[in-house]
């Protein structure tokens, strides 16, 4: 059993529709499972509820890299401006904020806009060039029609068996054990 | 409809109790019996006082005049719970138009440029003659009024018949009223916003100025109907139509442009700080000088810094008692700041708070909102029978 489990990756079931998807969630959360993730061709309303997802962190990240694109830029600009190389323009104060404020948005805006997209890839685990479930001849459905849910071995209460008979009673069907084989 | 699509489970009728029209007229009447008066104790004070009334509340109506526009045209439901609040301000807008009569008498105390000896001795405003004249400043008026009365009516009008025809077609011609409507409004908006508030300091220009007056009501729209919307809510009404998912969106709207208002306003600044040109600047020069620059760092902070950082977060965005205070607050600092606008051209050096500004604010708001309320109570607050109501009513809030 130990050999097999080094390279076992979940247990992947189909169900039928967006409705069968959402209750087999929610039992699977409700069985203590913590390790599992649905997959459909489309967005599934309520699916963050079934799966009692957290709210994602990504608006956290954005925050802190607006905040350092908006100190940061203040301070380049006053070093440049008042420090390293002062210069009087058309008699105005060296600490010319209102002339400085769109260079300080652009620097909030352009950090923020890298920490948005590239807090998804980290938070998402991208960039990958193959995922265990790819193995799965079935699993290529999931971008036409078919809905998925896979029970990922990771999890702590994982038992191959016991997942199996919990996704058939739920009605699932052509439940396929997936090996990492990479 | 078919049967399993979902229904209005709230009364759609506004209850006689709740029927605040009469109350609005006669608070109404008496401010602007109170403001009559200061008419003959100070005359100067009292059209400045009623031209920024007038366009706070006016402000609101074109507000809601475009925010139903672009929603039909771009054929959401988000708002479709929400429609009859916007409505219900410009349905008789063709008779608050009658309260700008006020200013067309009182344009000689106004505008300097109705003053033929200031402007024949000054080169730049004989330029401006052939716009700025009283009988051409009267017809385009007339056009702007009749333009905004007659979509206003409109708008309302076939909305409401839908309600009781059931006929669906009608989205079709909401749609192509609302198609050139967007483009008249936004001609007659920008020439109206010259005409009212740029030519009080007739050398001043601003291109920008159009923008600024649009942002900053489209700003104040969202406020008025989150406030309205908890009234509703407060009185027991709409509690499963207009939804935790309507109030995000309203709060989202809010935020949006809240960034949106300050990116304008700034714009128009820092171009003007900038190019440091005497005619450009003079009218930046009047707020930042005295104690008017108190009232624009105030706008500064409470109409961008506050609701920015208190809004924010996603979840902040349908917290009912933050909006509600923010909403005062964005309402009130609208009026400020027309306020801002006009009255350095009366008082140029400090700030001046009238009693007139108080009573022509409460005068004409009785008269508007009693308008209001006249209309709201006599269709249901909430279109019933729409393309886009059942969609509208499902609206799920996601995390």
């Amino acid at each position: 059993m130990s050999t097999t489990k080094n390279n076992l990756y979940g247990i992947l079931a189909e169900v039928r529709n967006p409705k069968e998807l959402i209750d087999v969630a929610k039992l699977v959360d409700k069985s203590g499972y913590k390790n599992y993730d649905t997959f459909s061709p489309f967005p599934v309303h309520g699916m963050d509820k079934a799966m009692n997802l957290n709210k994602s962190k990504l608006g956290w990240i954005v925050l802190g890299h607006g905040i350092v694109g908006l100190t940061g830029a203040f301070a380049m600009i006053y070093y440049m401006m008042v420090y390293d190389y002062p210069l009087n323009i058309s008699g105005k104060t060296l600490m010319n904020i209102p002339a400085w404020i769109p260079v300080m948005f652009e620097l909030t805006i352009l950090l923020s806009a890298f920490g948005a997209v590239f807090g998804m890839f980290f938070l998402n685990g991208l960039p990958k060039f193959n995922h265990p479930l790819f193995n799965s001849e079935q699993f290529k459905k999931v971008t036409d029609d078919g809905f998925f849910i896979c029970i990922e071995a990771e999890d702590p209460q994982f038992d191959a068996e016991k997942v199996e008979k919990l996704l058939k009673n739920a009605g699932a069907q052509n439940i396929e054990t997936i090996h990492d084989e990479s | 409809m078919a049967s399993n699509s979902p229904k209005l489970t709230d009364s759609v009728q506004l209850p006689s109790n709740l029927d605040a029209t009469k109350t609005f007229y006669g608070i109404g009447a008496a401010g602007l019996i109170a403001s009559g008066v200061g008419l003959f104790l100070n005359s100067e004070q009292f059209f400045f006082s009623y031209l920024t009334s007038f366009t706070f509340f006016t402000s609101i109506a074109l507000a809601s005049m475009i925010l139903l526009m672009v929603h039909h045209i771009t054929k959401s439901s988000w708002g479709t719970v929400l429609r009859r609040i916007p409505e219900s301000f410009i349905s008789k807008f063709w008779i608050w138009a009658l309260f700008f009569i006020p200013i067309i008498l009182g344009m000689s105390t106004l505008y300097t440029w109705t003053d033929p000896a200031y402007v024949a001795e000054d080169p730049i405003m004989l330029g401006k003659v052939p716009y700025l004249n009283e009988p051409f400043f009267i017809i385009r008026q007339l056009i702007y009024f009749g333009i905004w009365g007659y979509l206003g009516y409109k708008l309302h009008k076939v909305s409401v018949e839908m309600d009781k025809t059931n006929d669906w077609g009608l989205v079709v011609l909401l749609r192509k009223l609302s198609a050139p409507g967007i483009l008249l409004f936004s001609l007659t908006l920008a020439f109206a916003s010259f005409d009212w508030l740029m030519s009080l300091d007739a050398h001043w220009f601003s291109t920008m100025f159009p923008v600024y007056l649009f942002a900053m009501s489209f700003q104040a729209i969202f406020p008025i109907m989150i406030l309205i919307t908890f009234w509703l809510h407060n009185k027991g009404m709409l509690k499963n139509t207009i939804t935790q998912s309507h109030i995000f969106d309203m709060g989202a709207w809010f935020f949006g442009f809240t960034v949106f208002y300050a990116y304008i306003a700034f714009s128009q600044f820092l171009l003007q700080y900038y190019a440091n040109i005497p005619e450009e600047t003079l009218w930046f020069y009047f707020r930042l000088e005295g104690s008017w620059a108190y009232i624009t760092y105030t706008l500064l902070i409470g109409r961008f810094v506050i609701p920015f950082v208190l809004l924010l977060g996603r979840d902040r965005k349908h917290n009912k008692t933050l909006l509600k205070y923010t909403s005062i607050l964005i309402i009130v600092l609208h009026f400020l700041e027309i306020h801002w606008i006009v009255m350095p051209v009366l008082h140029d050096v400090n700030f001046a708070f009238s009693w007139l500004d108080i009573t022509t604010l409460v005068g004409l708001g009785g008269i508007f909102m009693g308008l209001f309320f006249s209309t709201f109570k006599k269709n249901n607050i909430v279109p019933t029978s729409h393309p886009t109501l059942a969609d509208s009513l499902t609206k799920q809030y996601h995390q």
